[in-house]
């Protein structure tokens, strides 16, 4: 079995094989475009096409599948948040004298007694969900199908300091270290007779709490170990080094930045001009 | 006569916040060429004179430093360690950490872009080392896709593009199986012969090193105690037991064969092919096989598998049709290469894993009924590294925090753990934090943990790896106790030659399969089976089967018993 690893895709796809800068290219003009829109079908159809394009790429359904577990009490509070008490921007962005109501709670209830849960409210909130989950895509889209050398060399040619770039690039690796090693104390704990799935919450939080002093000098002898191996691999972090792979633009990276260039610059002009992807209802 | 490569003058060093020197006084010449083998026990200092090499220490761990280290007349003060990287490289003993790159052949040229080497020169030069290591087939691999002895053979060549004068090898085969242990000592000698390369070698394989190196400098409490070719180093039975040294088994071998009186003390091999070629100055020796002790078999076996097969979610298939019955009072070794499918063994019996197919039963029950947690109290686990394995501030919490779950009365609790402490010698520093002990105690401690819950069972997963001879024989010394107390005893470790005497039965495993199942003496003489998981038998087992081919000895005691007795006027 092969160590764990922050890179996960092995699939080799267009995506795949694009320079790492035509990749920043295509995040920032749909992370832009996703600012840009409010229509909550535009975002949620540009959020569905991250979405599959992870998928045709290769991302694993589980990193997906826990990615949806983590983010959904967040979710649930964004629907919540804006389908109960964002009223004023909803109204602004409608552009409508009043929200229809779907929802009201029995005025009884404490502190949110007579809360109304608007239509307009909860489009908004599942706009502002597909926004967050556009963004939270295109991240693992775009770093997951890079060989963490490409894009090294990719940031670099961007002009960013070189040892800023092979610390982010180091992190990826020494991340999923830290997690293994969190995986094998709790694995250790319940050899030791800790049934953590029968605790109370109290004795649970306590617990865990003991696995931080392994994890943490676990994790800061391995960061120190590295330390030592890159100083002995004459790492100085300055940029004036060579590089055994060069990184250049080809034609179909080019392509690719001229179109998410010129889809960003279209999505702001149709914006501003005739309102492309406004909120339902607004002037 | 040239220069030495590397000179050590008076070379003394604390770490920051040390009252003991880790290095004291050490003087040291190292030639061009030649092969020298450190070797000390744990503490001695030998990693901090590794590093003291490159410059590592003192310029990045800071502390007090006195005395002077050149290199090709470098001063190791006076110049950066990224200008001294390119004489000298080193290779450390755990893969995971030392391979910082996601592709084989950029491992090797990271180093040399950070020398600023141009990119067509890279070419060559990662092409010649991946010649010279045997990767040219794994290039574009992931480093960590690659085996063990693989990932050694590439940090071995990342050192080696660099073409430095000097390549440091601490402890390179410590986390190795025997079959990649010697893939890297063999490619020790092909580089040193083929390119001239000079090393330095750090480790406890006191065999191969006796086969490899030209000269061994002995380190103790930082200092040297003693330097010499490996012929006088490990002779010196006195300076060995001083130092809790262990000398290759055809020396104590034959150590014990001049006690005896059966060969001339001067006849002293520490090779195997000089301890063969000895044999004509030994009487005639004899067969020897002494009739195998019985296993326990007490009724329904405590531990069973019942054709398992397990394969991972990456489709590797890590066991295919394991069978195998563990007993009441069984002290079983289990071996195999990295990969054959020992870990996976062990976590079907502590149910981490649940079989693909097949059956594993605990007293004829479903294993699988029990949770990991509620095993825990009838099977101990002892893993390898004791350091994830504390979680407490003090040794008598760490060993009381096993028995947390328990709610056992407070009389009892305290029994438990004044018991566990005393059979691990830990009473002393029962209010000492564990990481303020040695990393022999800390393993005690973690061993303690695991026995105050009073398991029916015992496994331990390389418990001597990283352990000097003292440390490994103490721990090995413990379960043979803890076996004569009834306890079952399982054992996985790669070193072999420290099981004779301990384990009555081993199991081979290879490529997933239990290839051979049967008392210790068989196994270690069943030479083909043996060598489709090991490169070779132990050396005490080449020396009995080349002395008689029906000589089945399994220590040097037995060995020397074997032999008639010489009369004196042979011996003169």
């Amino acid at each position: 079995m092969s160590q764990p690893r922050f890179q996960t895709v092995g699939r080799h796809t267009f995506f795949s094989r694009l320079d790492f800068r035509s990749k920043l290219a295509v995040f920032i003009s749909v992370t832009v475009i996703a600012a840009l829109w409010n229509n909550p079908l535009y975002v949620g159809l540009l959020m569905l096409s991250v979405l599959a394009a992870c998928i045709q790429t290769g991302i694993s359904g589980s990193y997906l599948r826990l990615m949806f577990r983590v983010m959904a009490p967040f979710f649930i509070l964004m629907l919540l948040t804006h389908g109960f008490f964002n009223k004023q921007h909803v109204l602004r962005l409608s552009g409508a004298s009043h929200l229809t109501p779907w929802f009201t709670l029995p005025t009884s209830w404490w502190l949110v007694g007579g809360g109304m849960l608007s239509q307009e409210g909860l489009l908004y909130g599942i706009t502002v969900l597909s926004k967050s989950m556009t963004f939270l895509l295109l991240v693992p889209l775009c770093v997951f199908t890079t060989d963490p050398n490409n894009l090294v060399l990719g940031l670099v040619r961007l002009r960013l300091p070189y040892k800023l770039v092979f610390v982010f690039s180091s992190s990826l690796r020494f991340f999923p270290l830290i997690f293994d090693e969190i995986q094998a104390v709790q694995e250790t704990q319940r050899l030791r007779g800790h049934a953590l799935e029968t605790m109370g919450a109290l004795e649970r939080v306590r617990t865990y709490a003991k696995i931080a002093v392994p994890v943490i000098l676990g994790s800061m002898f391995k960061a120190q170990q590295i330390e030592v191996v890159l100083q002995s691999k004459g790492f100085s972090g300055k940029a004036d080094r060579t590089y055994l792979h060069a990184s250049e633009l080809r034609g179909f990276d080019r392509g690719v930045i001229a179109l998410a260039a010129a889809g960003m610059g279209a999505a702001i002009v149709l914006s501003a001009a005739v309102g492309l992807g406004k909120f339902p209802g607004a002037q | 006569m040239s220069a030495p490569l590397v000179v050590l003058e008076k070379v003394s060093y604390f770490y920051p916040g040390a009252a003991v020197p880790a290095l004291f006084d050490v003087d040291l010449a190292i030639p061009r060429g030649e092969i020298l083998g450190l070797i000390g026990a744990t503490g001695a200092g030998k990693t901090t004179l590794c590093l003291a090499l490159n410059g590592i220490v003192p310029q990045f761990h800071g502390g007090r430093f006195f005395g002077a280290v050149c290199i090709e007349g470098l001063d190791s003060l006076e110049h950066p360690i990224h200008a001294l990287a390119a004489r000298v490289g080193i290779v450390f003993q755990d893969p995971d950490t030392q391979l910082v790159t996601a592709s084989v052949e950029n491992e090797i040229a990271f180093a040399l872009e950070n020398l600023r080497v141009p990119a067509a020169e890279i070419r060559v030069r990662v092409a010649e080392a991946l010649a010279a290591v045997h990767l040219e087939a794994f290039s574009k691999k992931h480093p960590h896709d690659l085996s063990g002895g693989k990932q050694q053979r590439l940090a071995f060549a990342a050192a080696l593009a660099m073409r430095p004068a000097l390549i440091v090898l601490d402890e390179p085969t410590s986390q190795l199986d025997p079959k990649s242990a010697a893939e890297v000592f063999a490619l020790v000698r092909e580089i040193n012969r083929t390119h001239g390369t000079t090393f330095v070698v750090t480790g406890h394989a006191a065999a191969e090193l006796a086969d490899v190196v030209n000269r061994i400098v002995v380190l103790s409490r930082g200092r040297i105690v003693a330097e010499g070719p490996p012929a006088s180093v490990y002779t010196d039975a006195g300076l060995l037991a001083r130092e809790h040294l262990r000398p290759p088994e055809v020396t104590s071998t034959f150590a014990l064969l001049a006690a005896r009186g059966l060969c001339p003390d001067t006849l002293a091999p520490v090779r195997l092919e000089d301890a063969i070629a000895a044999f004509p100055s030994l009487p005639p020796a004899r067969a020897f096989y002494p009739p195998p002790v019985p296993f326990a078999v007490n009724g329904v076996p405590i531990l069973a598998l019942h054709d398992v097969t397990h394969t991972y979610s990456d489709g590797t298939a890590a066991l295919r049709g394991v069978s195998i019955d563990l007993h009441r009072g069984d002290y079983v070794l289990i071996v195999g290469q990295n990969g054959a499918g020992k870990s996976t063994l062990l976590k079907h019996f502590l149910n981490l894993v649940i079989p693909t197919t097949g059956k594993v039963l605990i007293d004829g029950a479903p294993l699988a009924t029990q949770s990991v947690s509620e095993l825990a109290r009838r099977i101990g686990y002892v893993p390898q590294n004791p350091d994830r394995q504390i979680f407490n501030a003090t040794v008598e919490a760490e060993v009381g925090f096993s028995l947390t779950p328990l709610h056992l009365p407070v009389s009892e609790r305290r029994r438990r753990i004044d018991a566990a402490l005393k059979a691990l010698n830990l009473s002393d520093f029962r209010h000492a934090h564990p990481f303020a002990l040695s990393k022999g105690d800390r393993a005690r401690v973690v061993i303690a943990a695991v026995l105050v819950m009073e398991p029916e069972v015992l496994i331990f997963d390389e418990p001597t790896t990283g352990q000097d001879d003292a440390g490994a024989r103490a721990i090995l010394d413990l379960t043979q106790r803890l076996h004569a107390q009834g306890r079952t005893i399982v054992v996985v470790t790669h070193h072999l030659h420290l099981m004779p005497g301990y384990a009555r039965r081993a199991v081979v495993m290879g490529a997933g399969r239990v290839l051979l199942d049967a008392p210790i003496r068989d196994v270690y003489h069943t030479l083909p089976v043996l060598e489709q998981t090991f490169p070779r038998p132990t050396q005490l087992v080449s020396l009995a089967r080349a002395a008689h081919p029906g000589n089945f000895s399994l220590t040097p005691g037995e060995f020397a018993a074997s032999f008639e007795p010489l009369s004196g006027s042979t011996l003169a």
